[in-house]
């Protein structure tokens, strides 16, 4: 056969075709596989997460496929880096959304990039699963095409007013970067405080590009505050600690855990962190998927968003296998609540629910971040907060309350 | 308010100076090759990664680390122009402008491959600042002021007295005339190229020195180095001084008027009202 099929791709051919007649359904599907986005900061000040995050769900995602799929079809998940910059995440999410045609996009973690993702999401009818934090966030007009694990603004600047002021603080100045959440925290911040004995004596909201914070400080040192709120992310923190040590401040100082990390630990003298207050929504430690995403990721202390993110694609894929029918956004936003809170049976993995829901009983999932019950605007409920403190450059453990 | 400005124009000067060393070079590189060569910020960051290199993995102090920046980011710049950007300077400015934005993205993600996203800090001793008479300064302050203004002296030195140095000041002044007179305008294209860089590189390190470098370091400051370069005239490298000094102290005396969040304005605000009143700059666009 000189010009034809050769015998050896003959063969090959016949192999594949016994092969792929031979495989279950679900492989066959893969046509109609169930697509979903994930759109996480891979770079930029939130690079520190958005690998984990990532593979967090891609956990999640191959564990699904090897039980089966979600009705019968495989999850197949795009990936895109959102690189913590609004303008890099609408290319991503318009990609995600127009190219991939993905059910849901999942896992932004910024509040500016979930604020300028989010409109394209609810106006294509894409259901968007977030940790950011920003109260703006949920107040959008997203139709219910938005969910979030992370606790919002209001609950997290009580939670600090009230750590502050137990710890004896009684003027407090914010150093934060300009982010949505800057203003609102402020108001939340100094109402609480208010309430509680104590004053929000300065707040200053800096630009994070700059490369030095001299001048801020200062600023904010006039005003002789007694405990620091630094309300910023890693890479300006990092500077602004260092040029509070050497402005000669010794009073207390907070910050959120996800600014104040390991990595920025690592990075600077104790001298210049030590007694550094931290908070952060908690993970559910104690819970069945905490413990098996932990072993899975081979990291016995997982942050915050890989355990939330785990959870957003257990819900969808969730969501999509209670509604039974054609995976859209849409149906993911009708059947999430239905999923996520209730009096079905409680699960605490993706591939439990579909079985049970492929035995058509309710399921009521509880993830490896919390209970991920929501309202109707797509807050979660209830939530833990870790209290941690550095001390010589490791953190100290609190209390989880 | 009289202690305050004094420390907001001390800090302003400090910025000031480490800013026109990265300006110096932008500058540099419009007076010879005509063109606005923004991958001036990745080879800022270049710069800041060598001398983290040198000095947390070889132990370099701070000082000879600086010169071991200079050396990669000037190198770096040299190879990078001959690949890229130099077979692309026929077809205009614009399109040689344009392919330096694309380099320096690419250059940064290069940097981001091999090093990752994380923060990394130099291996200094973190001070407490001096206090005198009401006005703080710090130690590593003083001695970053001290290697810009060492460095821009080695610069004007350069360009004053040695030949090469008035060979690039010919070129820039009249490429045509410098071409008669046999001047190589390749052989000072790859010097101008090599200082310039290598001045980015210096500026990288100096503005991590004091706070924390990361991939998108350079991506940060360089609209301040082209504020600077504008304002002081575009083309003139004591221009590129005045500039810098310029933007550094109004970006510092403008939080006496608004917020920190807005001092990014300066550099925008600096550029427009220089274009729009004296388009040459302060100094105008005489090289030297």
């Amino acid at each position: 056969m000189p010009d034809g099929i050769s015998r050896r791709m003959f063969l090959a051919g016949t192999a594949a075709t016994v092969a792929v007649g031979s495989m279950p359904s679900v492989a066959r599907g893969q046509g109609g596989a169930i697509r979903l986005g994930t759109l996480t900061p891979l770079t930029g000040a939130g690079g520190n997460y958005g690998p984990s995050m990532l593979k967090a769900m891609q956990w999640v995602a191959g564990e699904i496929n090897a039980a089966g799929g979600v009705l019968g079809k495989k999850v197949e998940l795009v990936s895109e880096d959102d690189q913590t910059n609004p303008e890099a995440g609408v290319r991503a999410a318009r990609k995600l959304i127009d190219v991939d045609k993905a059910v849901a996009v999942m896992g932004t973690w910024a509040s500016a990039v979930t604020t300028a993702v989010a409109p394209l999401c609810w106006e294509s009818r894409t259901f968007l699963t977030t940790v950011s934090g920003s109260d703006t966030i949920t107040q959008l007009p997203h139709q219910g095409y938005l969910v979030r694990t992370q606790p919002n603004t209001q609950l997290q600047g009580k939670k600090f007013a009230e750590f502050m002021v137990s710890v004896g603080s009684k003027r407090v100045a914010i150093l934060a970067v300009q982010a949505p959440f800057a203003l609102p925290t402020q108001k939340i911040v100094g109402d609480e405080l208010k309430k509680r004995g104590a004053e929000l004596v300065s707040a200053i909201v800096y630009d994070k590009d700059k490369t030095t914070f001299r001048s801020e400080i200062d600023q904010a040192l006039r005003a002789k505050p007694d405990m620091i709120y630094l309300n910023g992310y890693t890479p300006d923190v990092t500077v602004v600690l260092k040029d509070l040590f050497k402005a000669g401040y010794t009073g207390a100082k907070i910050a959120q855990a996800y600014a104040v990390n390991t990595k920025l630990l690592g990075s600077l003298p104790p001298e210049v962190t030590d007694g550094t207050y931290t908070i952060a929504p908690s993970p559910s430690v104690e819970s069945a998927a905490y413990k098996r995403l932990a072993k899975a990721l081979g990291n016995d202390d997982l942050d915050p968003y890989s355990c939330q993110t785990h959870d957003h694609i257990s819900l969808v894929c969730l969501a999509i296998a209670h509604a039974k029918g054609e995976a859209t956004g849409t149906t993911v936003k009708d059947h999430v609540r239905k999923i996520s809170q209730g009096r079905g049976t409680r699960v605490e993995s993706a591939v439990d629910g579909l079985a049970l829901l492929a035995q058509g009983k309710d399921v009521n999932f509880d993830g490896a971040s919390g209970p991920c019950d929501f309202n109707e605007i797509g807050d979660i409920l209830d939530t833990k907060f870790r209290y941690e403190q550095a001390d010589k450059g490791k953190f100290k453990l609190l209390k989880i309350a | 308010m009289l202690g305050e400005v004094a420390q907001l124009a001390l800090n302003g000067v400090m910025a000031g100076t480490i800013l026109a060393v990265p300006a110096i070079g932008f500058t540099a590189i419009y007076a010879v090759l005509r063109f606005p060569n923004f991958a001036v910020a990745s080879h800022l960051t270049i710069g800041a990664f060598a001398g983290w290199v040198a000095n947390t993995v070889l132990g370099l102090p701070a000082a000879a680390s600086v010169a071991v920046a200079f050396v990669v980011a000037g190198v770096a710049g040299v190879v990078n122009d001959e690949l890229l950007l130099k077979p692309l300077r026929p077809a205009g400015g614009l399109t040689t402008a344009i392919a330096a934005v694309a380099l320096t993205i690419v250059l940064e993600n290069v940097i981001r491959f091999v090093f990752g996203n994380d923060l990394r800090g130099y291996a200094l001793p973190i001070r407490r600042d001096w206090q005198l008479a009401g006005v703080r300064i710090g130690p590593q302050q003083v001695q970053n002021f001290a290697l810009a203004v060492m460095a821009m002296i080695a610069v004007f030195a350069f360009l004053g007295f040695t030949r090469m140095g008035k060979a690039m000041r010919a070129v820039a002044d009249n490429p045509t005339l410098a071409s008669i007179k046999g001047v190589d305008a390749d052989r000072v294209a790859r010097l101008t190229n090599f200082v310039a860089m290598g001045l980015a590189g210096v500026g990288g390190m100096l503005v991590g020195l004091d706070t924390s470098i990361d991939p998108l370091t350079g991506f940060r400051v360089i609209l301040s180095v082209f504020a600077a370069a504008v304002v002081g005239g575009l083309g003139s490298i004591p221009g590129a001084v005045v500039g810098a000094l310029t933007i550094g102290v109004g970006e510092e005396l403008s939080l006496l008027v608004w917020a920190p969040a807005y001092r990014t304005v300066v550099g925008f605000a600096a550029i427009l009202l220089v274009l729009t009143l004296r388009p040459r700059g302060l100094l105008g666009e005489r090289a030297y």
